[in-house]
């Protein structure tokens, strides 16, 4: 076993919505994992050592802008990076910090992003999303599909081919035309879900833990109560009855 | 003309609700709305209007205000017995002129959700606004308090006097360089530290560089008084301050933008005493009298507080409203648990009641609050009841409590019955707001019921 090393972007601005404990559970299945807190005045780990996990978790508007600020210099590493095997992980509203262009016109601004992914965030200030979200990925089986939330104010825009985290069965992909949710871009796993995605999805999480590290058998911690609360969990999501209409997929416009 | 429809819609329709047998605090100022959707800023207001907002305390300290208002003498217009929402705003201030359309109030103490600000403000056009503080709320719905505070920058007049939280560097933001202002605060507490912990914790970083602050106390969340060590940037100082509280004595002083005065201390809890001390910074701006304002704390009844206890036999069963869906409220609930002395069993079943059968509640805010407390070795057993027991129990896991002391159960009632009484000092009954009235009243009779047997056993 080698020493699992997890670096976490900006935690000072970075931790809304309970997402910071995709890490800490993260940690309590590698007790011996090291993380790194990097702040938003310091120099990323990852530029010069191995990272074998690299995060960036939910941000407020501001805390979006300043991550790509901060991140802008380090744009050429942080593409290198996902284009190696080395992982990288961005939830919620980080996955657009990795886009071409942010536009909020509610607060008065049309950012540039680190253009390193082909899409756009566009922000809905008085439009708040919230639903739920389930669907495969190819880690793992159609038995064991991906269940989580959204509530966000975005909703992205991504070029054709630009492959999604998960294709949802159930609820809205990147916006409300699309079932095709979030992104994967060489080891980059990008996705708007929080709840937080790997305490809520433990196989997973097993999955991901022996991607991180291919030598260790994974161990999830408290894995019974993982399971038994990923079980109701699915169970309930998998209940026609939990949907609302506005979960639904819409036509695009262009199409009505 | 279409004012007064609206007005006289809105007071038909409340007449009508009155024969009815209902309350009628909302629909009225609906009605109104839908004839005139200005109606807010078209009806005639009281000669001085102050709104308060705010996370946590709005509705105490709106209360606290109008009580000591009308103390003073004055007829005051307010929505404490209904809605803090546009309607409930719209039919409080239509209550308060007459069937002419004319002002029969001096004054109007409008409890503002602070989400609302944006349908609520341009029209009301508060000479004064209080805001308690701004703190994490329902992530689906207030998002998180940068937001809110921006809702409310946006829409406040430049005029508004704003009477604003200093311990608080969210609340404290609100407004333009023009807005006049005075701040309030709590001076260091015992309990208070240097080192900001737990999982909500936001305004962290200096405005001006970025650079992390150093806190000269820190108390919860990110409540506290701050500086930066790299630029200079500071929390403002507050001219109205509490401090030398004194819990036994029900005493505390008052520091009225210099004028130290010892006043009663109406409740002992950290937000009731900020609530005390923005009313009285609220008071002094509306121009009452100081030794008014510190006599006005010996009548005003203390609010409702979200916990009750009883001692049966040698225990002492308590009981806490525990808000779920608002991990820092949940937080202040574990905290204060954990504060009890003694072996504690601990009933938990804080599910959104509404989300039980017609969907899936996104548990994610349960990881925006600090389970830790509950990690404490003196809390020897929590027994989880809900839908999401499992979820719970994962997170008391994740916060460090020893997996022996978690039990779960699928009924909500049915934890009361789990729970050991039989070694316990305390016993808490921690439920939600939606299931008080079922899951909170039964688990609570269930337990006193324990506990008599437990005392009599003993006995």
């Amino acid at each position: 076993m080698s020493t699992l090393t997890i670096e976490m972007l900006f935690p000072e601005v970075a931790n809304l919505h309970g997402d910071n404990a995709n890490i800490t559970y993260l940690a309590q299945c590698r007790p011996d994992a090291r993380v790194i807190r990097t702040g938003l005045n310091e120099r990323p780990a990852f530029l010069d050592e191995h990272v074998d996990l690299l995060y960036l978790g939910p941000l407020t508007e501001r805390a979006q802008l300043k991550a790509i600020d901060r991140l802008s210099p380090h744009r050429a590493a942080l593409e290198a990076r996902i284009a190696s095997d080395a992982v990288t992980l961005f939830t919620h509203n980080a996955l657009e910090v990795l886009g071409a262009r942010i536009r909020n016109d509610d607060m008065g601004y049309d950012a540039a992003g680190l253009g390193i992914l082909e899409l756009e965030a566009t922000l809905a200030m008085m439009g708040r999303y919230s639903g739920k979200v389930m669907g495969p990925v190819p880690e793992l089986g159609p038995e064991h599909p991906i269940v989580g939330y959204k509530s966000q104010f975005s909703m992205v825009d991504a070029a054709p081919g630009l492959a999604g985290f998960l294709t949802a069965e159930r609820g809205i992909g990147r916006n409300t035309t699309t079932p095709v949710e979030g992104v994967r871009v060489g080891s980059l796993i990008g996705t708007s879900l929080i709840g937080p995605l790997l305490v809520t999805n433990p196989h997973f999480t097993r999955s991901l833990l022996a991607r991180l590290d291919p030598d260790t058998e994974p161990a999830l911690a408290h894995e019974e109560y993982a399971i038994a609360a990923y079980d109701a969990r699915l169970a309930e999501f998998r209940d026609e009855r939990r949907w609302h209409p506005g979960e639904r997929l819409q036509k695009p416009i262009a199409a009505r | 003309m279409r004012v007064l429809l609206a007005v006289w819609a809105a007071k038909l329709t409340a007449a009508l609700l009155r024969v009815l047998g209902r309350q009628g605090t909302h629909v009225p100022g609906i009605v109104a709305r839908r004839i005139h959707p200005g109606i807010i800023g078209a009806v005639r207001h009281p000669a001085r209007v102050v709104a308060v907002t705010g996370t946590n305390g709005k509705t105490t300290v709106s209360n606290l205000l109008a009580e000591a208002l009308l103390g003073e003498g004055m007829r005051v217009a307010s929505n404490r017995s209904g809605s803090n929402l546009a309607a409930g705003i719209a039919w409080a201030l239509i209550a308060a002129v007459d069937w002419r359309g004319r002002p029969r109030a001096d004054v109007g103490v409008l409890e503002l959700d602070e989400r609302s600000g944006r349908l609520v403000l341009p029209g009301l056009h508060p000479d004064v606004l209080v805001c308690t503080n701004l703190t994490r709320d329902s992530i689906k719905r207030n998002a998180h308090p940068e937001y809110i505070a921006w809702i409310l920058s946006s829409e406040l007049a430049a005029d508004t006097m704003l009477v604003l939280n200093a311990d608080d560097l969210i609340a404290s933001s609100l407004g333009g360089e023009s807005n006049p202002r005075v701040h309030f605060a709590v001076e260091r507490l015992p309990g208070d530290t240097e080192t900001p912990t737990g999982a909500a914790l936001d305004a962290m970083t200096c405005p001006v560089c970025d650079q992390l602050l150093a806190w000269d106390y820190w108390r919860f969340n990110h409540i506290g008084r701050a500086h930066c060590p790299a630029c200079g940037f500071r929390s403002p100082d507050a001219a109205y301050r509490a401090r030398d509280i004194d819990a036994a004595a029900s005493r505390l002083v008052l520091g009225l933008d210099g004028d130290a005065r010892e006043a009663r201390l109406v409740n002992d809890n950290i937000v009731n005493v900020y609530n005390e001390v923005a009313v009285a910074a609220a008071l002094d701006v509306l121009g009452v009298a100081r030794d008014r304002i510190v006599s006005a704390f010996d009548t005003l009844v203390p609010p409702t507080t979200r916990f009750a206890s009883e001692r049966i036999g040698e225990v002492l069963l308590v009981r806490l409203l525990t808000k779920g869906l608002v991990g820092v409220a949940c937080s202040r609930a574990f905290e204060y648990l954990r504060s009890f002395p003694g072996r504690k069993s601990v009933v938990l079943t804080i599910d959104e009641w509404s989300e039980r059968e017609n969907e899936v509640e996104n548990t994610a805010w349960i990881y925006d609050a600090d389970y830790e407390y509950l990690a404490d070795e003196t809390v020897e057993q929590l027994v989880v009841g809900g839908n999401r027991r499992y979820d719970q129990a994962l997170r008391l896991a994740i916060a460090g409590v020893d997996p022996d002391r978690i039990r779960t159960a699928a009924s909500e009632t049915e934890p009361a019955e789990l729970v050991d009484v039989a070694h316990a000092d305390a016993v808490f009954n921690l439920h939600s707001v939606h299931n008080a009235l079922t899951t909170g009243n039964a688990t609570q009779a269930r337990l006193r019921a324990r506990l008599a047997r437990r005392a009599e056993a003993d006995a």
